[in-house]
């Protein structure tokens, strides 16, 4: 899909419908859509509809930082302190690492 | 197989162009079409060059790191029934052939439902079947592969994480394949898929089973594209008659391609630019064949139907005629939209991509000259391949890409194996360098 052959108001759809569908916990297509529409967004010279692919980009990029956030936290945690949680570490583990903790 | 959809097109004409163009320019413009084909072909066949070679490396580097895909479990899939670890050498091949067989029997008959299917229109069924197949492999066998990864490295993982990159994973890959994304992340993933898929058959078919299927499958990519009652060719003619693009398959396209209505001789000026397939979205691979240890629903899917992907012979044809047409017409005709650039490009099947990776997968985690072998079967592939897309140029037609590749595949696997690396061990022993 080559974002050069699209109308503007398809861009804007498609921009529109990856921000949209990334609410399901889709951290990584918001991802995608900043990494996609970035250029269009702020690099182009402006168009009519350049200034809302512009917030939906931005906003999907707060909600990929928030998601990053969150999980970046919640590993950290859990690899600490997986080990001394005992069984309800090993219980929401999906992988148990050999060896000593 | 592979199909280019079409070729460069040459500069526009602004100015007001001859009535009747003297036969000498004519002829000249035909050589420097043909050179300028020739060009741009070799172009795209590098740039297959590439996704093939990334796919291989996964494939290979899995293989290398991680042990679950070569350790044998004893479990096999349903369409190999006939165990390998025999007492008699014999009793081997029997039941290598007789896998083999099996095999082919069901990916010849996938590919019949497939082409019944398409004559009598019964689309939504088949984009079903590739929705469905594209879904197992995007989500299971994924996480299967993740799991074995994490265990290799001894990475703890919760459920939760997992979760999310799964779905992740998942969702975005549908997305890409059978909807819009990104021309790169769409080919990433069908890379990706084809490396699981390579994957999956080389844990569980047995040796001379895999081998065996390699060689069969090539001669049957060779037959159902280019005989006459071959089903692919049958796909392919129909889909001209028709004047449709091949639904929407499993294959790589090195490019953008765009929508359009191909062989519009009333609207000459729109042709000459497109007249590629719409392939521009290109679905996961076919099914895969159910691993015996998850229960559950029969994929049944043949993974090869999707080599035998045909792509329009007609565009190529049309491309040639309609640019002279263009260059006929009177200089008042608007000018034709859309740029240039690459919107043709070649397309391999997803089916070539997991079988080069398989083979030297294959190589990689059964030789017993290590990376000698890999490396020699990975240069046959791209020899093969190359030759393949030269045939490719001259006849612009589609051509099966599987036999030429895998022959030569086969070939330097097993001389290299048996015949070098011996050799090369030889030497190395008396410290003799050559």
């Amino acid at each position: 899909m080559n974002l050069e052959r699209l109308p503007n108001e398809e861009k804007l759809g498609l921009c529109r419908k990856y921000y949209l569908i990334g609410f399901a916990f889709l951290p990584f297509l918001w991802l995608v859509n900043v990494v996609w529409f970035f250029q269009e967004a702020f690099i182009k010279p402006a168009y009519s509809e350049q200034l809302q692919i512009k917030s939906y980009v931005k906003r999907s990029a707060l909600g990929l930082l928030v998601w990053v956030t969150v999980l970046t936290t919640w590993i950290t945690i859990f690899q600490r302190f997986r080990a001394e949680w005992g069984e309800v570490g090993d219980y929401i583990s999906f992988t148990i690492p050999l060896g000593t903790p | 197989c592979l199909h280019t959809s079409a070729v460069s097109t040459p500069p526009e004409q602004n100015g007001l162009p001859p009535a009747a163009p003297p036969p000498q320019v004519v002829e000249a413009e035909e050589d420097e079409d043909e050179e300028i084909t020739l060009k741009y072909g070799a172009k795209h066949v590098i740039m297959l060059f590439v996704p093939v070679t990334l796919c291989m490396v996964v494939v290979v580097a899995t293989i290398k790191s991680v042990s679950f895909y070569t350790q044998n479990d004893g479990q096999r899939l349903i369409y190999t029934p006939f165990p390998e670890d025999t007492d008699t050498v014999g009793e081997r091949a029997v039941n290598s052939i007789l896998n083999a067989t099996i095999m082919i029997t069901v990916i010849i008959f996938m590919t019949l439902v497939l082409v019944l299917l398409y004559k009598y229109r019964c689309y939504k069924v088949i984009q079903g079947w590739l929705f469905v197949s594209s879904l197992l492999l995007l989500f299971f066998f994924s996480y299967i592969y993740l799991k074995e990864v994490f265990k290799t490295y001894n990475v703890a993982m919760d459920y939760f994480t997992l979760a999310i990159i799964i779905w992740n994973f998942g969702v975005v890959g549908m997305m890409c394949i059978h909807w819009k994304g990104p021309l790169r992340l769409q080919q990433a993933y069908l890379i990706m898929i084809s490396a699981l898929m390579a994957l999956v058959f080389i844990k569980y078919l047995p040796e001379w089973t895999a081998w065996l299927i390699l060689a069969v499958i090539s001669v049957y990519d060779l037959l159902a594209v280019l005989c006459p009652k071959g089903p692919l060719r049958i796909l392919v003619e129909t889909a001209q008659e028709r004047n449709e693009p091949i639904f929407p398959a499993l294959i790589y396209s090195s490019t953008m391609v765009w929508l359009v209505n191909m062989a519009d001789t009333d609207r000459p000026k729109r042709n000459s630019r497109e007249a590629a397939p719409p392939q521009e979205t290109q679905q996961a691979p076919v099914a895969t064949p159910e691993p015996s240890i998850p229960s559950q629903d029969d994929g049944g899917f043949s993974p090869n139907w999707v080599n035998q992907q045909q792509h329009q012979l007609g565009p190529l044809q049309s491309t040639d005629e309609t640019r002279r047409e263009i260059q006929q017409m009177p200089s008042a005709r608007p000018p034709v939209e859309d740029d240039d650039d690459e919107e043709r490009g070649v397309k391999l099947g997803l089916g070539d991509f997991i079988f080069y990776s398989m083979l030297v997968g294959k190589a990689s985690a059964t030789a017993s000259g290590d990376w000698n072998t890999t490396l020699a079967c990975f240069v046959a592939i791209l020899i093969g391949l190359c030759l393949t897309l030269l045939l490719l140029a001259i006849f612009k037609k589609a051509l099966p890409a599987l036999p030429i590749s895998i022959f030569f595949g086969l070939v330097f696997y097993f001389a290299t194996d048996n015949i070098v690396q011996p050799f090369m061990d030889k030497l190395a022993l008396h410290q003799f360098y050559i």
